[in-house]
């Protein structure tokens, strides 16, 4: 919709609607007291706004239709079911992603994906590709600790979610991983989320740290557009004006996203509070609110945790928290995923 | 309080920090690092303001490491507050509902509506009758007549009311007929009206600040309780954020990190956090998942031809599927919902 100013000249009307059928679109003219409204109509979701702002004479530009559309309720009104090894995302089934920040040594991945799946988690969580804010910082141990991940899979059964930081990385993370992790700075790197977009592996795509609902969408959009429709999206909390907590958990973005898209919602309390005190209250918000699944951070020793020791729970308190959260998820009438079957090598899969 | 000198601070600067602690009847233990000294002032600082330290020369930045606050914290009162209302308590087992239309409209209006609401399980009525409109020309309320309404509301359900006060010039006459003060988001600063307040024994909503951390607004909630009023309930309301999709951010986190700061009862208004009707619902099971002691809703019973914030109100059939919801939530958290209040 292209809402002229009061002063606009016919002229300039005139070459919005040379602009508009040049795209193959319809128009819709209506001439006001005191402006006049232009409406554009067609598939407009492809078009910039800025091919219209641009022109003489026009005042505002509004969007009626999303710009996403792949990613758009409208277009696909049933919940999007992701199957991951043994279980299934977007249904009933709470998915329950849980894990170490990063993955340190042998002994600390296998003895936490051991403690989480005794407490109840679906799948294990753990990075060997660390964006840290400090370049002086732990890094993660890179392939070392893909393999030790894949281990880790070997005994438990849990699939893996890993976080991708950049395109050189996509062939090998794809050999070990079962779900790529696009992290919160690098929910805008769009070559990164169209080199995902060519893999056929599940992505968990965060929010970024000042991204809108929309731009989520759109970068969801990206990853749709290349062919692979496993996206989950995930809610990690934003940044606001708040200091007691690490970031706010916008708690809203889950109904709403429920609403505008069919993908799968994910809650991380973990990183949307920052602190492990919190982490069990915001979790069975995030189901009550209605969303698919939660990704929390696990240590078996914060204190000692290389990264982000402070909003990690100690196994015992992980196995609290999904008990609570399994009797939300019964009251929604939903129940906790749980890996069927037993991880088979040579088949290289789940039975 | 611990105050970081300037690297390189001059003695003299450091033992005038040391004296102006001292002043104010705090023993002072300076530490002497390599390169900066820091200064921890130790006793009951926490009416002291910490500006007073940031102004001296040599100073580079003042840490609290006790809450400013007293009276609202956890800290000093242990225990969660439980109040008695008409009916039911806050703060307890018991999660009251309360509901009701922005603005009290017309006789008719309120009374439908507080009958809807009272039946669909609502345990207090709110309605606003001094209204705090974003435009000077909307609305403003109806005033004193609006109160005889709802005190005829109550008559009529026994239900309790919540109405906004907006200027110490009505508390007087506001006094005789609410159950409830409603300090708005808009008044959370105002500190006139706070200490006026304060010398009320009426109980008090009060509201979040729209751009108000939740140290501000403990500290705020301790003018009214420094007064000698303790019955406050501390509602989040949403706050002002980046994101444009929905009116407000409800600020989940607020609602563990109070339980954990104070004492006080902490209620959920998913009405204006949201904006939307569509997503009330869902936000206020979250709110109680959360820990909420409270639920606080907009209901209408024509809610496109509401005069105020007909697009966040719940039509009272909506309601009656929210409570019920709200109901199974609070049982899985071990809380209940407050028993059908019986029509006095």
């Amino acid at each position: 919709m292209i809402i002229m100013k009061a002063n606009a000249t016919p002229q300039e009307v005139e070459a919005v609607i040379a602009q508009i059928k040049s795209m193959g679109l319809a128009v819709h003219l209506s001439q006001g007291v005191e402006a006049t409204i232009i409406g554009a109509i067609g598939e407009t979701h492809s078009i910039p706004t800025e091919r219209f702002e641009g022109l003489d004479g026009v005042d505002i530009v509004q969007r009626i239709t999303q710009p996403y559309k792949l990613a758009s309720r409208q277009f696909h009104p049933d919940d999007s079911i992701i199957s991951l090894d043994g279980f299934n995302v977007g249904g009933n089934q709470i998915a329950v992603i849980a894990g170490p920040c990063s993955v340190e040594s042998r002994s600390q991945i296998i003895e936490t994906a051991i403690a989480v799946k005794e407490a109840g988690a679906s799948a294990l969580r753990g990075g060997v590709f660390k964006p840290r804010t400090s370049p002086y910082s732990f890094q993660g141990l890179g392939e070392e600790g893909l393999e030790l991940l894949a281990e880790a899979r070997e005994k438990t059964g849990l699939p893996i979610v890993v976080e991708i930081m950049s395109q050189v990385q996509v062939d090998v993370m794809v050999k070990y991983v079962d779900v790529l992790q696009v992290g919160a700075r690098n929910m805008q790197n769009f070559n990164l989320l169209r080199a995902i977009g060519e893999t056929r592996t599940a992505v968990l795509l965060k929010r970024g740290l000042s991204a809108t609902i929309e731009e989520l969408l759109m970068s969801a959009e990206y990853i749709l557009a290349g062919g692979n429709q496993r996206v989950m999206l995930c809610e990690r909390g934003i940044r606001t004006f708040e200091t007691s907590t690490r970031n706010t958990t916008d708690i809203n973005a889950i109904p709403v996203l429920k609403n505008l898209t069919h993908l799968p919602v994910i809650l991380d309390p973990s990183h949307s509070t920052g602190h492990a005190d919190y982490v069990a209250a915001i979790a069975r918000a995030g189901i009550a609110a209605g969303a698919d699944g939660l990704i929390i951070e696990v240590h078996p020793d914060p204190a000692k945790a290389v990264s982000d020791g402070k909003q990690s729970l100690k196994p015992e308190k992980f196995a609290e928290l999904v008990k609570q959260v399994g009797q939300i998820a019964q009251i929604m009438g939903r129940g906790l995923a749980s890996v069927q079957g037993e991880y088979s090598p040579l088949k290289q899969g789940w039975a | 309080m611990m105050i970081i000198m300037h690297p390189g601070a001059p003695r003299e600067q450091i033992d005038a920090v040391i004296a102006e602690i001292e002043k104010h009847k705090l023993s002072s233990h300076p530490i002497f690092g390599v390169e900066q000294t820091i200064i921890g002032a130790v006793g009951d600082g926490h009416y002291v303001a910490k500006e007073i330290f940031e102004a001296l020369p040599g100073v580079l930045s003042v840490q609290r490491i006790s809450q400013p606050y007293k009276l609202a914290s956890r800290q000093f009162h242990e225990q969660d507050s439980v109040f008695q209302l008409d009916g039911f308590t806050v703060g307890g087992t018991e999660v009251p509902i309360i509901a009701g239309p922005c603005s009290v409209e017309s006789r008719e209006q309120i009374l439908e509506i507080a009958q809807a609401v009272k039946e669909a399980g609502a345990n207090a009525l709110r309605g606003g009758v001094f209204k705090p409109r974003t435009s000077p020309y909307a609305f403003q309320g109806l005033g004193e007549e609006g109160l005889e309404y709802m005190a005829e509301a109550r008559e009529k359900t026994g239900l309790p009311i919540v109405v906004e006060v907006m200027a110490v010039s009505q508390i007087a006459m506001m006094e005789k007929y609410v159950d409830v003060f409603q300090l708005g988001a808009r008044n959370m600063q105002n500190f006139n009206l706070l200490r006026a307040i304060g010398e009320t024994r009426t109980p008090v909503l009060f509201k979040r600040g729209m751009s108000a951390t939740i140290e501000e607004m403990l500290m705020a909630s301790e003018y009214i309780i420094s007064g000698g009023n303790t019955r406050v309930m501390l509602c989040e309301r949403g706050i002002r954020t980046f994101e444009t999709a929905t009116r407000n951010t409800t600020d989940i986190n607020a609602i563990p990190v109070l339980k954990k700061l104070t004492h006080l009862p902490v209620i959920i208004d998913p009405s204006h956090s949201t904006g939307d009707s569509a997503y009330v619902s869902a936000i206020a099971k979250a709110g109680v998942a959360a820990g909420a002691d409270g639920v606080i809703v907009e209901v209408h019973n024509d809610p496109a031809h509401a005069i105020s914030d007909g697009k966040q109100s719940l039509t009272p059939e909506a309601f009656a599927r929210m409570v019920k919801q709200v109901k199974a939530v609070a049982e899985a958290v071990d809380r209940r919902l407050v028993p059908q209040h019986v029509t006095a």
